[in-house]
């Protein structure tokens, strides 16, 4: 009886064989899974094995790459400079993006969709491109120390390029939108009603904001910061092009070992990243979660 | 009776007919096979393909198909399918110390210069037993004659710590730029310590070091140091560029650098492989390459203009003196020196 029940369901809410969500699904997940998976393993291995100049690797388990990595000081003070500018950057578009996803989610203006493709804008142009964009700006002879030097304000250019300022501030430009438009459309979720009640219970808009929004769009706030600390712990172009020579980050190391065929320690500076990547944001999200539960 | 035709069935038909207008072309370009040449991408593919694979090799009935990626990529695919019997590529553009690499790792063929119609005719400096050269500049001197008067004359004279930070050196060639170094100092090609030392008080000095070829040029136009060493062929596209820079043949020998191709042992097509070989190496490409990109031919019956030959080229006292790489002291201390780059003269 309770079978027949069962099969008197309405056709949308039966799940069929063919169609179910696990067979939909399915094909994606494996495809990701052997497309990603199985190459990270392989790399994995390849991080045990020993660099020979001859043969590229040699096939072995050894943790010596592992052991040359953190007992170098050279490739920690990478690792570090690496979250730091990485952490840096997550905080001022966190800080710069919570404002501008706010009036975006919460216009009424018709020019919405103009003003959101504004924010996009800038993601139609690669990274490399957008880097040398700034070169421009920045450059001894560039548009930023000309205009400086013609007011007066200064008499000798400013060294802008290969510094760590300016990679942060070309990786706050790629970042950015990412940041904006996550919150943006957690915020737009959010009822307005609950503001407004926050306001007619007498709550100023610091307060709303600390005890109704920012606990609303939490999910939002932690995913964009997931991600743009990830874009940022992984930047290539943006350091190499605007860092210089001397500037070094963990994306242009390993692509740097790579280039020298040394293999295995490329792969063991690859698993140290993101290891390093996958931990932090794990344990962010864990404390910041039970920071807001309470 | 008719009926309309289906859009499925108007499509199928248009793509039989454009795969039979197609049909007598591609018998034609597939006449003697299909080479498959892995190469940087840029001017040097754009050349190849304008220099020798249009007028000679596909006018000769060869399908040609470049494989375009950076010489690491590259290497390391060839390392990667060294097992395979069938690798993917018939030739390889690769420098002469990348060519000694490969075949040090066992993966290119020994050449056979039998069987190349033009090996007569090849530099003896320019015949490997693994790889044939294509082309091959020199590293000199460069300077802006409006900011250093005295022309250097040396590598001496080039890195020298009096310069401050008016000299200038590229990341990317650190291997050259230590040899250069090395033979300024008094070391050789496989004593470099000495080169290392005086890169350092040249470093104290206030030495710039620029990321690549791109921004150190940008650097010598915008004045912002005007002493260095370059490849003889890159000054001359900067001086077509109008960039403010003289060029000097220095007194200890000048560090040659060599572009050439090798054959990997698995190459699919090992007769397509020599026919681009030799292809490359007759009379026509070799003066096209001078003339399209600064570079000197690799065989002796290429004639190159007298002005261009002065600005590209060496006298034959200069190409006695050309110093070449230590490819076996490179390929193992590739990783040290370049770690030491890194560590001690970029920190």
């Amino acid at each position: 009886m309770a079978a027949a029940g069962r099969t008197q369901l309405p056709s949308d809410e039966t799940p069929t064989s063919l169609l179910s969500a696990t067979t939909l699904v399915g094909p994606a997940t494996l495809f990701v899974a052997a497309g990603l998976l199985v190459p990270i393993l392989i790399l994995l291995r390849y991080s045990f094995n020993r660099f020979d100049p001859r043969r590229m690797m040699v096939e072995t388990f050894s943790l010596e790459n592992y052991v040359k990595f953190f007992s170098d000081p050279y490739y920690t003070g990478v690792l570090w400079t690496t979250l730091r500018v990485a952490a840096l950057c997550t905080v001022i578009c966190l800080v710069m993006g919570l404002p501008l996803a706010y009036v975006l989610a919460r216009t009424q203006s018709r020019f919405k969709n103009v003003l959101i493709m504004l924010v996009v804008l800038p993601l139609f142009v690669g990274n490399a491109v957008r880097a040398a964009g700034w070169m421009v700006l920045f450059g001894s002879k560039g548009f930023l120390n000309v205009t400086l030097m013609q007011f007066g304000a200064i008499n000798e250019p400013l060294q802008i390029m290969y510094t760590e300022g300016a990679v942060v501030a070309g990786i706050i430009a790629v970042n950015l939108p990412y940041m904006v438009l996550t919150l943006q459309s957690v915020i737009e979720g959010i009822n307005r009603n609950v503001e407004e009640a926050a306001f007619s219970l007498g709550a100023g808009p610091m307060t709303m904001f600390r005890r109704v929004l920012l606990p609303l769009s939490l999910p939002g706030i932690l995913a964009g910061t997931i991600l743009t600390f990830i874009l940022g712990m992984n930047a290539y172009a943006t350091p190499v092009l605007l860092g210089g020579p001397k500037f070094r980050m963990m994306g242009p190391l390993i692509y740097g070992q790579f280039q020298l065929n040394n293999w295995p320690f490329g792969a063991s500076v690859a698993f140290v990243l993101m290891t390093a990547t996958l931990g932090l944001t794990a344990t962010a999200n864990i404390l910041v979660q039970r920071r807001f539960r309470r | 009776m008719t009926r309309s035709k289906s859009r499925r069935e108007v499509l199928l038909g248009a793509a039989a007919l454009a795969g039979a207008a197609s049909l007598p072309r591609t018998a034609s370009a597939q006449e003697k096979g299909r080479i498959v040449v892995g190469t940087w991408g840029g001017d040097y593919a754009r050349l190849l393909h304008k220099n020798i694979e249009e007028p000679i090799l596909i006018k000769d009935g060869w399908e040609v198909v470049q494989d375009q990626a950076g010489d690491p990529e590259r290497r390391s695919k060839m390392l990667a399918e060294q097992r395979l019997p069938r690798g993917t590529s018939d030739v390889q553009a690769l420098s002469a110390l990348n060519m000694f690499q490969m075949h040090d790792a066992n993966t290119v063929l020994t050449i056979d210069y039998g069987r190349l119609k033009n090996a007569g005719n090849l530099l003896p400096a320019m015949k490997y037993p693994h790889g044939v050269g294509h082309i091959y500049s020199g590293k000199v001197g460069v300077y802006n004659p409006k900011m250093s008067p005295a022309a250097p004359v040396s590598y001496k004279d080039v890195f020298d710590p009096k310069h401050g930070n008016k000299l200038g050196i590229i990341d990317i060639q650190y291997q050259y730029t230590m040899v250069c170094a090395a033979l300024a100092a008094g070391g050789t090609v496989k004593d470099l310590e000495p080169g290392k030392k005086l890169l350092l008080e040249c470093k104290n000095a206030g030495m710039r070091i620029y990321p690549t070829n791109e921004a150190f040029a940008q650097g010598l136009k915008s004045e912002e140091f005007g002493i260095g060493v370059m490849w003889k062929a890159r000054v001359v596209q900067w001086q077509n560029a109008g960039i403010p820079v003289a060029a000097i043949t220095p007194t200890e020998g000048t560090l040659a650098y060599v572009s050439g191709f090798v054959i990997p042992k698995n190459a699919p097509n090992k007769d397509g492989g020599y026919a681009y070989l030799d292809a490359m190496l007759e009379k026509s490409a070799q003066e096209a390459f001078a003339v399209d990109m600064g570079y000197n031919p690799t065989v002796t019956n290429a004639t190159v203009a007298p002005d261009l030959n002065q600005r590209i080229g060496f006298t034959p006292d200069e190409i006695k003196k050309l110093v070449d790489l230590d490819y076996d002291y490179m390929t193992r201390n590739d990783v040290a020196l370049k770690e030491w780059w890194d560590k001690e003269l970029k920190s």
